[in-house]
C-alpha cells in the first residue's frame, strides 16, 4: 500500500492505494467517479482520458500510485458548477456531438487539451488530434463541428479557427 | 385508429411550437452524458459486490478433459470458481429452434467440448477483478484438442469432423427458394452475368463493452439484472426460463447504454452464468466484459459471400437472377442461424424489377467466435444487388446509368410486389438516382478520371441505391414461424399536467428519449420539457419487443404517439365536458385548452389532469377516472426506406491506400421526427459501412487461433478515416404507417459498404481488376494491382 | 485484463534506480512513460514482480543543443520532443518523426528513452536513431556506456541493453548545413503502428549528391539501413533516380507478414515511400541550399 496525495477537480484527495490499481479503476471505483469511462485498457479508445497536470493522457495506462502530487480533471470536473455545461460540453450538445455517450468525456477531454493547446485549430487539426478517441456511433463529423464551435464560442466568438483552406 | 383518421388528427396537433415531428431538438439525453453523470452498466456499484472473471478456451476446438481449481480457490479473495457442470444445475440450456433445420442445444457453459478460441469454460467469483483475473489464470484445465473447422469449404466436406456432435452435419441450414419460372427466363436469357461478393468476419465494437451486475434479493425472491442491453423484455423472458424462475422474478434494468448494434441482444452464456451466481451464493456480482472479451468471444458477424447470376436481355433488362449464398455462422447459435443470410437472400432484388428469381442459403457451423446480428445484418446485399447492375453494364458494354433506368422501380411502378414477395410503397429509388446524377457531375468527373488515369492515379465513383427493411410487423413474423413485431407505451398524464412515458424499446445511443419526447409532445400539445421519458426497465416498461433493426422510429415512437394520442382524447372529452364545448371544437396547444379560432386559451391542460385524478365527479358520464393509458402497435408486416449513395475513391496503386474523396447520401426515411438525429444515424451508418469496406476483419489463423483481439488489430475506422457526409433529405410518408414513419438506420451501412466498393470497383475498371471481397485492404488492392504491374509499372 | 501484482519503486536517482535493477535482476522492469509496458501488464503479458518507475528520478527529461548534438534525456516525452522549437530547428526529421507515434495523449505520457528500450520494429524513434547513428547512453550499477544505435537493436523488443541497465539518454548527432531530410511512413489508419516508415537524409554539391542516408522500419525485425549513398553520390537528382534507387536498395528486403500486410506487400511499399522520401529529403536540400540553375 501506498499513500497517494492530488488533487482532483479542485478538491485535495487523499488515499491508500495498492500499486497494481490502474488510475482509471481508482477513479471510478474507488473515488466513485465514474464518469471516466473504460472501453479498451490498452490505450487505444481513448473513453478513459483526463487530464494530468493539465494534459491529456489515458488513466487506463498509469497506476493510481503514480499520481502523488499531481493534479487532475475528469469530465466531473469540467462543469463549472456540476451542472451547467462548459461551452466545451454545450457545443458537443448543440452539434449533436454525441450519441451513446460512453465515448464523450474522453472526446471531451482531449478537446479540453487541444482547444489549450491551439484555441484556433482547423479542421484537419481537429482531426489529427481527435483520432485517437473512438466513436463508434457517429461518424465523428458531428464531433469535429462540436470542437469548431467549442473553440469559437472560447475564443469569445471572435475567432472562427482557421479555414480549411488555411491548413499548413 | 385507421390511418385516415390519424391523418386529420395529427394535422390539427402539428400546429404548435417547433419541437414536434420534423424539429431537430437538441437531445435531452445529453446533459448526463457530457457532465459525466450518466449511468452505464459499470458506473452501478452497490456494497458486498462481488466480481466475476472467465476462464476461456485457448483451443479452437478440444474436449475438456478435466478442470482443476484447487490452487484458484486458495487464493485469498477467491470465493468460488463454477465450472459447466454446476452450471448445468443451476440452469436450463438454451436452446435455438429454426423451422426446417435441426434445433441446436447451448449449455450454460460448456460440459464436454470448447467450440472456439475464448470459449468460457468456468467462472471464477471473487472480492475484485484484479483477484479474479489472477484466480483464472490458475485454473487448470486439461483440454483434449481436435482439428478444427475453420473454412465454410472445410465444414461443408463429407465426413468433416463435427463442431456440434449433436447435430447430423456443420451445414446446418440449406434452403432453396424459387420465385416465378426462373428456368425459363435462364434459358430465354440473351446472356448469363454473375459475379461473386464476398465479405470478412466483423465483430459490432461497442465502446462499452458487454456487461451486468446481477442482484439477488433473497428476501423477495427477486433477481435484479442491470445489464445494457437492447431488449430488456425479451431478455427477461428468457433469463426467467434459463434461471427456472417466474416471470415476475425476474426484473432487467437496462442503464444507459454505450453503443450495442445488435451485439447486446441474446441472453449470453456470461451474463446468465453471472445472474445464476448471484442467486446461489446470495451476493451482488458484477461482470464487465474488457475488450479481449468483447473482440474474441462476444459476437461476432457478416462472414458470408453471394455468387448472383443475372439473365439479361441484350439491352440488359433482367429476365431473372439466381443467387448462391453461404455463411459461416460461427460455433453456437444465439440467433437462428439462417436469419442475416436469409435477409440478404429476399432482398437482393433490390429496386429492380424482375420475378423470377431462385436463391438458396447455407449456413456452417465452425470453431469460430458466434454469428450474430451486426447492425444491417444483410449489409452484403446492396453491394452484391449494385455489383450485378455494373457487371451487366460492363459485359454489354453498356451505361450503368442506362441498365439502371431499363430495370429500376420507379414511382410510377408503386405499389410493386418484389419477386419475393414484398410489397413497395412510396420509395424513391429512381428519383433518388436521378436526383444523385442532377446534383454530382458524372461527365466531368469522367473526364477527370481518365485525366488521372494517365498520371498514374485511379479515381472511381460508386453510386448505390439502398433498399432498407427497417420495421418487421407481426404477419412477418408469423411467415417464418414464430415471434411478434409488436411494440407497446405507457402514458402517464400526471395530476400535475407533468407526462410520465415508457415504451419497449431500449435507447444504445439513438436518441429515444428525445423523439418520442417530440411525438408526446406534439400529440398533447405540451412541450419536451414536460414529457419524462423512462426506458429499459422491465417494472416501468410495458412489454415491448425493443431495440432491434430500425424499429424505433415506425414501432416505438409510433406507439408512443399513438397512446399520447389517446391521451390526448380523453383530455379533450373532459375539457369539452368542463366547458361545455364540442370535443371537436377544441385542440391544445402550449399546454392550454383552446376553443378553434378563439386567441385566448379555456382552460390550463394542468387543470384537466387535475380533474382526472382528483375530481371524478366532474368527468364526462361513463368516463373512468386517471389519465393512465397503456396502448400497443403491430405495425404493417414490412416498412422500407431507401436512399441512395455517392462515394468517390482514389486508390494509390503503389501502396494500395484508397481514400474517400467525397460521399453524397440522399436519404428518404419518410417522415423525420428529428432530421438531425437521422443525420447522425447516417454518418454513423456510413462510418460502419467504411469499416467493412476499407478496415475492419476478424482474423483466425490456421489453428483457429483470433489474430485480431486488441484495438490494434481489429481496426475500426477513426477520426481521420471517415470523411464529411454531404446529405439531403427526401420526405416521401408511408400511407400505412403511423404519421407516414418509415424508421432508417441499417441503411446507411449497407450503402456504406456497395457504394466504396463500387467506387474501388469502378477505379479497377480498365486494368481488367475485379474486387469481390471486402475490405478493400493495402492489401488485397496490392495484391490485385500485382498481378497486372507489368502494363502499368512505367 | 488487469495486471498482475508486483512491488513498486520509484528511486529518486539513477544511481539507485541502477541499484534496485541489480539487486532484482530479470523480475524488474523499469517504467518509462507506460505507454507500451501498461498494456502489456494489462493483457498480462508482461508480469514484472517489481516496476521501477523512473518519473523521480531527477534529470531524465532535460533537452540539451549542442553544436553537432541533440541530447534527450530518457525520460524526455514524446510531445515535449515534439514541441520543443530548439529541437524542430536542431533535428527536424525527429520532430516529424515523433508527431506520428500514436495519439497525442499517449505522446503525452511515451517517452523516447522508453520507446528505444521497447525496440518495437515498426517503432518511429528506433529508426531515427539508426539513421543518424545516435549514441545511447545506457547506465548500470557500476557505470554507464555509450552504444551506437546502429548496433542497439537486434531484433523485435531485443537490444543491446542488459536486464540491468537503464537507458540514461540519447545523443542524436544534428543534421549538417544543408542536409535535407524526408520521414514518411504509411499505416493503415492515423496513429497505428506504421507497416513501412522511411527515413533519409541526402546532401548535394553543386547539383549532386555529396551524401545521403536512409533507413527503414517494418521491413524486419529491427530497422535497417539501406545502402542508397553509393547509388546516389555523384548523380542529379531526378524522379526517374528515385525510381531507380528505390527498386535497386528495397529489392533485397525480405520483410515477414502479418494480418495487415504480406511481407510482399510491405517491400512494395518500402520501395514507394523511398521514391517519395527521397524527392521530399532531395527537394529540402535544394531549398536549403541554393537552387542551382537549370533545375527542373
Amino acid at each position: 500500500m501506498r499513500r497517494v496525495r492530488f488533487e482532483l477537480n479542485g478538491q485535495t484527495v487523499e488515499h491508500e492505494v495498492v500499486p497494481r490499481l490502474l488510475l482509471s479503476d481508482f477513479l471510478r471505483d474507488v473515488l466513485g467517479f465514474t464518469g471516466t469511462h473504460v472501453g479498451c485498457e490498452q490505450g487505444a479508445c481513448g473513453a478513459c482520458t483526463i487530464l494530468l497536470n493539465g494534459e491529456a493522457v489515458r488513466s487506463c495506462l498509469m497506476f493510481a500510485v503514480q499520481v502523488d502530487g499531481a493534479t487532475i480533471r475528469t469530465i466531473e470536473g469540467v462543469s463549472p458548477d456540476g451542472t451547467s455545461l462548459h461551452p466545451i460540453q454545450q457545443a458537443f450538445h448543440e452539434n449533436y456531438g454525441l450519441q451513446c455517450g460512453f465515448c464523450t468525456p474522453g472526446f471531451v477531454m482531449s478537446t479540453c487539451a487541444l482547444l489549450a493547446e491551439n484555441p484556433a485549430p482547423t479542421e484537419s487539426e481537429i482531426r489529427s488530434h481527435l483520432s485517437g478517441n473512438l466513436c463508434r456511433c457517429a461518424g465523428y463529423e458531428s464531433i469535429v463541428q462540436s470542437v469548431r464551435q467549442a473553440a469559437w464560442e472560447l475564443a469569445g466568438g471572435n475567432c472562427a479557427g482557421k479555414a480549411d483552406g488555411d491548413d499548413e | 385508429m385507421t390511418s385516415s383518421t390519424l391523418a386529420r388528427t395529427s394535422e390539427a396537433a402539428t400546429e404548435q411550437s417547433g419541437q414536434g415531428f420534423g424539429a431537430s431538438v437538441r437531445r435531452t439525453e445529453d446533459y448526463r452524458l457530457l457532465l459525466g453523470t450518466g449511468t452505464f452498466t459499470d458506473d452501478l456499484q452497490l456494497p458486498r459486490t462481488l466480481h466475476a472473471a472467465f476462464v476461456r478456451s485457448p483451443h479452437a476446438h478440444a474436449r475438456i478433459i478435466a478442470v482443476n481449481a484447487e490452487r484458484s480457490l486458495a487464493l485469498p479473495g477467491v470465493v468460488a470458481v463454477f465450472t459447466g457442470e454446476d452450471l448445468a444445475e443451476l440452469t436450463a440450456p438454451g436452446v435455438m429452434v429454426q423451422t426446417g433445420a435441426e434445433s441446436m442445444v447451448m449449455e450454460t457453459l460448456p460440459t464436454r467440448k470448447v467450440r472456439f478460441n475464448g470459449d468460457p469454460v468456468a467462472c471464477v467469483v471473487a472480492v475484485d477483478r484484479y483477484v479474479a483475473e489472477d484466480a483464472v489464470e490458475l485454473v487448470e484445465v486439461e483440454y483434449e484438442p481436435l482439428d478444427p473447422i475453420l473454412t465454410m469449404e472445410s465444414a461443408a466436406a463429407p465426413g468433416a469432423p463435427l463442431v456440434d456432435e449433436d447435430l447430423a452435419s456443420n451445414l446446418h441450414t440449406q434452403q432453396t427458394q424459387t420465385f416465378g419460372d426462373v428456368t425459363s427466363a435462364f434459358a430465354g436469357a440473351y446472356r448469363i452475368v454473375e459475379a461473386r461478393f464476398s465479405t470478412q468476419r466483423m465483430t459490432h465494437v461497442p465502446i462499452e463493452p458487454r456487461g451486468v451486475l446481477a442482484v439477488w434479493d433473497a428476501g423477495r425472491r427477486e433477481l435484479t439484472f442491470h445489464s445494457g442491453q437492447q431488449t430488456a423484455h425479451l431478455l427477461r423472458t428468457n433469463l426467467a426460463r434459463r434461471l427456472r424462475l417466474e416471470e415476475n422474478q425476474v426484473r432487467v434494468v437496462s442503464p444507459d447504454v454505450g453503443g450495442a448494434f445488435g451485439q447486446k441482444i441474446p441472453l449470453f452464456r456470461e451474463e446468465l452464468t453471472v445472474a445464476a451466481l448471484a442467486i446461489k451464493l446470495r451476493r451482488p456480482i458484477k461482470w464487465i466484459e474488457d475488450r479481449l472479451e468483447n473482440l474474441t468471444a462476444a459476437n461476432h458477424a457478416r462472414d458470408d459471400s453471394a455468387w448472383v447470376r443475372a439473365a439479361v436481355d441484350k439491352d440488359g433488362r433482367i429476365l431473372g437472377m439466381k443467387a448462391e449464398l453461404w455463411a459461416d455462422y460461427g460455433a453456437y447459435a444465439f440467433f437462428t442461424p439462417k436469419y442475416p443470410i436469409d435477409s440478404i437472400g429476399w432482398l437482393l432484388p433490390g429496386p429492380y424489377k424482375f420475378r423470377d428469381y431462385e436463391y438458396s442459403i447455407n449456413v456452417v457451423i465452425t470453431n469460430k467466435c458466434p454469428a450474430g446480428t451486426l447492425r444491417a445484418p444483410m449489409a452484403l446485399v446492396t453491394w452484391a444487388t449494385e455489383g450485378i447492375i455494373e457487371r451487366i453494364a460492363r459485359e454489354l458494354k453498356l451505361d450503368p446509368v442506362e441498365v439502371r433506368r431499363r430495370n429500376m422501380i420507379t414511382a410510377q411502378d408503386q405499389p410493386y410486389v418484389s419477386a419475393t414477395g414484398y410489397t413497395y410503397e412510396a420509395l424513391t429509388m429512381w428519383e433518388g438516382y436521378e436526383q444523385m446524377l442532377g446534383e454530382f457531375d458524372l461527365t466531368g468527373f469522367r473526364a477527370r478520371q481518365r485525366a488521372a488515369r494517365a498520371d498514374d492515379r485511379y479515381l472511381g465513383v460508386g453510386i448505390a441505391s439502398v433498399l432498407e427493411p427497417t420495421t418487421y410487423g407481426s404477419a412477418w413474423y408469423k411467415k417464418g414461424g414464430r415471434g411478434s413485431g409488436h411494440e407497446a407505451a405507457t402514458i402517464k398524464v400526471e395530476p400535475s399536467g407533468a407526462v410520465n412515458i415508457s415504451v419497449g424499446i431500449v435507447p444504445t445511443g439513438q436518441g429515444y428519449e428525445t423523439t418520442i419526447a417530440q411525438v408526446v409532445a406534439e400529440a398533447l400539445g405540451s412541450r419536451v420539457e414536460n414529457v419524462n421519458v423512462r426506458l429499459g426497465d422491465t417494472s416501468l416498461s410495458p412489454y415491448g419487443m425493443g431495440t432491434r433493426g430500425s424499429r424505433g422510429a415506425a414501432a416505438g415512437n409510433a406507439v408512443a404517439y399513438l397512446a399520447a394520442m389517446e391521451a390526448r382524447g380523453k383530455l379533450l372529452r373532459i375539457a369539452a365536458h368542463l366547458i361545455g364545448e364540442q370535443v371537436d371544437n377544441l385542440e391544445i396547444r402550449d399546454d392550454q385548452i383552446y376553443v378553434l379560432g378563439e386567441p385566448e386559451p379555456r382552460l390550463p391542460l394542468s387543470q384537466v389532469s387535475w380533474t382526472a385524478y382528483m375530481d371524478p365527479f366532474k368527468l364526462p358520464p361513463g368516463e373512468q377516472p386517471g389519465l393512465e393509458i397503456h396502448r400497443t402497435y403491430d405495425p404493417p408486416p414490412m416498412t422500407f426506406s431507401n436512399a441512395t449513395h455517392l462515394c468517390v475513391v482514389e486508390i494509390e496503386r503503389r501502396t494500395g491506400r484508397v481514400t474517400i474523396q467525397d460521399y453524397r447520401v440522399i436519404e428518404d426515411a419518410g417522415t423525420l421526427i428529428n432530421p438531425a438525429i437521422v443525420d447522425g444515424q447516417i454518418r454513423g451508418g456510413v462510418a460502419m459501412g467504411i469499416g467493412q469496406a476499407l478496415l475492419e476483419e476478424v482474423v483466425y489463423d490456421e489453428s483457429g487461433n483470433n489474430q485480431t483481439a486488441t484495438f490494434l488489430d481489429y481496426l475500426i475506422p477513426t477520426m481521420d478515416a471517415v470523411p464529411p457526409i454531404r446529405i439531403s433529405h427526401v420526405q416521401t410518408p408511408n400511407p400505412h404507417t403511423v404519421r407516414g414513419l418509415k424508421g432508417m438506420a441499417e441503411g446507411p451501412v449497407q450503402g456504406g459498404l456497395a457504394a466504396v466498393m463500387l467506387a474501388v470497383q469502378d477505379a479497377l475498371d480498365g486494368q481488367g481488376l475485379t474486387i469481390e471481397r471486402s475490405p478493400a485492404s493495402p492489401s488485397r488492392i496490392r495484391a490485385l494491382f500485382r498481378t497486372v504491374e507489368g502494363d502499368v509499372d512505367e | 485484463m488487469k495486471p498482475a501484482a508486483f512491488e513498486y519503486h520509484d528511486p529518486p536517482t539513477t544511481a539507485e534506480a541502477c541499484e534496485l535493477l541489480a539487486q532484482l535482476g530479470d523480475e524488474a522492469k523499469p517504467l518509462a512513460g507506460g505507454q507500451s509496458l501498461v498494456p502489456l501488464m494489462n493483457m498480462r503479458l508482461a508480469t514484472p514482480r517489481h516496476l521501477i518507475d523512473l518519473r523521480n528520478v531527477a534529470g531524465l527529461s532535460d533537452i540539451t543543443i549542442s553544436d553537432t548534438s541533440v541530447t534527450m534525456g530518457s525520460m524526455t516525452t514524446q510531445r515535449q520532443i515534439e514541441l520543443s522549437p530548439a529541437i524542430r530547428k536542431a533535428c527536424p526529421i525527429l520532430t516529424e518523426a515523433t508527431t506520428h507515434i500514436a495519439h497525442f495523449q499517449i505522446r503525452q505520457r511515451g517517452t523516447i528513452g522508453g520507446s528505444i528500450a521497447h525496440a518495437d520494429p515498426a517503432a518511429e524513434l528506433p529508426l531515427i536513431t539508426v539513421l543518424l547513428d545516435a549514441r545511447i547512453v545506457a547506465r548500470r550499477a557500476d557505470g554507464t556506456r555509450s552504444i551506437p544505435a546502429r548496433g542497439f537493436f537486434y531484433s523485435a523488443f531485443v537490444t543491446e541493453l542488459d536486464e540491468t541497465e537503464i537507458v540514461e539518454s540519447i545523443e542524436l548527432p544534428r543534421l549538417a548545413d544543408g542536409e535535407g531530410w524526408a520521414f514518411e511512413e504509411f499505416a493503415r489508419r492515423q496513429g497505428d503502428f506504421a507497416l513501412v516508415g522511411v527515413a533519409a537524409t541526402v546532401t548535394l554539391t553543386d547539383g549532386k549528391y555529396s551524401g545521403a542516408r536512409l533507413a527503414v522500419s517494418g521491413v524486419a525485425s529491427a530497422p535497417v539501413l539501406l545502402p542508397v549513398a553509393e547509388h546516389l553520390v555523384g548523380e542529379r537528382p531526378s524522379p526517374a533516380l528515385y525510381r531507380r534507387v528505390a527498386a535497386a536498395v528495397t529489392a533485397g528486403l525480405t520483410p515477414g507478414g502479418d494480418i495487415h500486410a504480406t511481407g510482399e506487400d510491405r517491400r512494395d511499399i518500402a520501395g514507394h515511400l523511398t521514391e517519395v522520401a527521397l524527392a521530399a529529403a532531395t527537394e529540402r536540400a535544394l531549398q536549403l541550399t541554393d537552387r542551382p540553375a537549370g533545375r527542373r
